[in-house]
């Protein structure tokens, strides 16, 4: 066997005893540095001072000394030096630290392990992207499908609304040559009715509007639900009779006088009720209940009418939803009565068999009100009645005083504020219907200096706006009541009977 | 007055900052650059207290990783609190580090910690809520914010740490 020469072994013991870097310390059973050689100052221990404290020299020690049993802490690094696994070895009640170069082996790791940490990062962000990415995808579904359904609708909507549009004003342009030539009564009733149907049409699409952005607030106020059941008799008796169905409008003795409640708002629903009940219905009953339970006003529109699928019960709330195309309207008159009546604080159901007909009942939140005494019955007279009607639009005054005074009131013509307050304090009328917008003096101020002035009658207010704050302004200034251009002049002849009683 | 030295563990997963804190702390200075540490890397820091009480930190920047390795609990012999870095970006690091916690608890008793919650210059990608942070809060936990490149609240939660640690002897 031929045995490796004397220099060679030499070179390779300084090769390898240079690259451990061989360091030692020896600290004694008081953590006291003993003695130390080697190469400290290659793992960062630098001015090593023997009989002084080892730990306070030698940060690596803290919470090892003195060793039990040799123990070997992995992979040390102190400030810049090089990394080193350090060997804690006892001996007679003290230790001896040995420290082995370790910087090979931590660079090999070290490279290893930035790169298993760099891929797990890398998969983690692209996971998170994929995520991401799909709620993404799931948000930009449900938006397309959210517009898809809004385009549809609205496409419904114009759809229908041109065809409902066109119809009654083909009619009314039609009837309108007729009365060129002639002047029958029936002609005159179609052209009312049709544009009747056409202001109801562009209220409920206006309505709908408000209600989708949330623009409809509740004026409240005091409200008879009998004089209120009284008006909508006037409304729906003639048409009822046109058809030969019976009309029962009733109220419970539960229910209260006076109701505090948006009256506009809860004749609407009523009004769409039974609308649709009269329009559904081609003989027998229809009928509508009011009753108070529970602070609660309750409604229930029954008809016998033809009755509704139990499929077309799921979506008969739904707006722009039309059962059939013969169906007048553009479906939204139920969706904005129950829109109406849940921002009232309340709830509606529908009930129907097919064929026997169908039933609307439900509740709104309201209060009572002052109980006053009204005579449901009392034949109200309008003979020597005087009514100031102050309208500074021809036209629109020409229409009412020829109203007024068919139905036996004695017209006072005013055309501005300060004619309305002049003749009011001459004549003293009872009603005063005063037009908001006039030039020389508004409404608004003539009703404020009325008001100063002691004038103790109702006045009236009539405005073409259905702004909330014009309302306001109204009631503030004065007005008992406010009333929308145009003026149903059913209702209006109603409102004065209830005010001159 | 004599010198305390006080050993301070950097405990979290990896990538979350603990050795930047470190280096933002004793060296004042930040590196983008990721670079992974093996075993653990020792840096010592005097340090006067608002109360001119003075200490000597040895800072032990332990490798990152959601468990408690053996080495690391080894390093972690003689530690008087520690700093439990979670890196703000990744939510995976929250819940390692109050695993952590709970095994650090196990090895060395209850001491002096507060939670970093380090990246604060990136909190637009930020994955750990303020609900997570205040129900922890609730529990008792000193949590703070962080952000080892701006510099920002990295004293802060040294001294904190420190004064709690003389505090608790």
């Amino acid at each position: 066997m031929r045995t490796i020469p004397l220099s060679i072994i030499k070179y390779v013991h300084a090769w390898w005893m240079s690259e451990l870097i061989l360091t030692y310390l020896h600290i004694d059973h008081d953590g006291v540095l003993v003695s130390w050689g080697g190469h400290p100052r290659h793992y960062g221990l630098f001015n090593l001072e023997t009989n002084k404290d080892a730990i306070e020299q030698i940060p690596f020690l803290e919470g090892f000394l003195p060793a039990r049993y040799t123990e070997i802490i992995e992979f040390i690094k102190v400030g810049s030096g090089r990394t080193a696994h350090i060997h804690l070895v006892p001996f007679r009640g003290g230790t001896w630290v040995l420290l082995f170069d370790a910087t090979a082996e931590h660079d090999r790791q070290q490279r290893m392990q930035q790169q298993l940490n760099e891929l797990s990062i890398l998969t983690y962000r692209q996971t998170r992207l994929l995520q991401e990415l799909e709620t993404v995808a799931k948000q930009l579904q449900t938006d397309k499908v959210h517009l898809e359904e809004i385009a549809k609708n609205k496409g419904q909507l114009i759809s229908n609304l041109s065809h409902e549009l066109r119809t009654p004003l083909t009619s009314i342009a039609s009837y309108s040559r007729l009365l060129e030539d002639t002047s029958n009564q029936d002609y005159v009733l179609n052209v009312k009715s049709n544009a009747n149907h056409l202001l109801a049409l562009i209220d409920n699409i206006l309505d709908q509007t408000q209600l989708e952005s949330g623009n409809i607030t509740l004026q409240v106020g005091n409200c008879d639900p009998r004089l209120l059941l009284k008006e909508l008799r006037t409304i729906f008796a003639p048409l009822a009779s046109e058809k030969k169905l019976t009309l029962a409008l009733q109220a419970t003795s539960q229910l209260p006088f006076t109701l505090i409640v948006d009256e506009l708002r809860l004749r609407q629903i009523l009004i769409n009720l039974l609308n649709n009940a009269i329009k559904f219905t081609i003989s027998g009953k229809v009928s509508l209940i009011l009753d108070w339970q529970q602070s609660n006003l309750m409604f229930e529109v029954t008809d016998t009418g033809k009755g509704i699928s139990p499929d077309a019960l799921e979506k008969i709330f739904l707006p722009y939803h039309r059962e059939t195309n013969q169906q007048n309207g553009v479906g939204l008159g139920l969706a904005i009565t129950k829109q109406l009546v849940e921002l009232m604080g309340g709830e509606i159901r529908v009930k129907s068999m097919l064929n026997e007909g169908t039933t609307f009942s439900g509740f709104i939140s309201t209060h009572t009100g002052m109980r006053y005494d009204n005579d449901e019955d009392a034949d109200i007279s309008s003979q020597n009645i005087k009514v100031l009607l102050a309208e500074d639009t021809r036209s629109t005054h020409l229409l009412l005083v020829t109203y007024l005074k068919e139905s036996g009131y004695t017209v006072l013509s005013a055309y501005n504020g300060a004619e309305a307050i002049a003749l009011a304090e001459s004549e003293q009328p009872e009603i005063v219907l005063m037009d908001m917008q006039m030039p020389i003096m508004d409404g608004y101020s003539a009703t404020r200096t009325l008001r100063e002035r002691d004038f103790k009658s109702p006045i009236i207010a009539l405005s073409a706006s259905d702004l909330i704050e014009d309302r306001e302004a109204a009631l503030r200034a004065g007005c008992s009541h406010y009333l929308r251009k145009p003026v149903a002049l059913d209702i209006l002849l109603n409102i004065i009977k209830v005010l001159q009683a | 007055m004599a010198i305390i030295l006080k050993k301070i563990c950097m405990i979290g997963d990896f990538s979350v900052g603990k050795t930047s804190l470190v280096s933002r702390y004793v060296q004042q200075s930040f590196s983008d650059k990721y670079l992974t540490t093996v075993g653990v890397k020792i840096d010592t820091k005097l340090v006067t207290l608002p109360d001119q009480r003075q200490a000597k930190l040895s800072l032990w920047d332990i490798a990152g990783s959601d468990t408690l390795t053996s080495a690391s609990m080894s390093y972690l012999r003689g530690a008087a609190g520690y700093l439990l870095v979670v890196d703000g970006t990744r939510r995976p690091t929250w819940d390692a580090a109050l695993q952590l916690r709970d095994a650090v608890t196990k090895q060395i008793g209850a001491k002096p910690n507060i939670l970093l919650l380090n990246k604060a210059d990136l909190t637009e990608q930020w994955e750990v809520n303020d609900a997570l942070v205040s129900q922890e809060r609730e529990q008792g936990s000193t949590i703070l914010k962080s952000s080892a490149k701006l510099g920002m609240g990295v004293e802060d939660a040294f001294t904190l740490l420190t004064l709690r640690m003389l505090d608790a002897n």
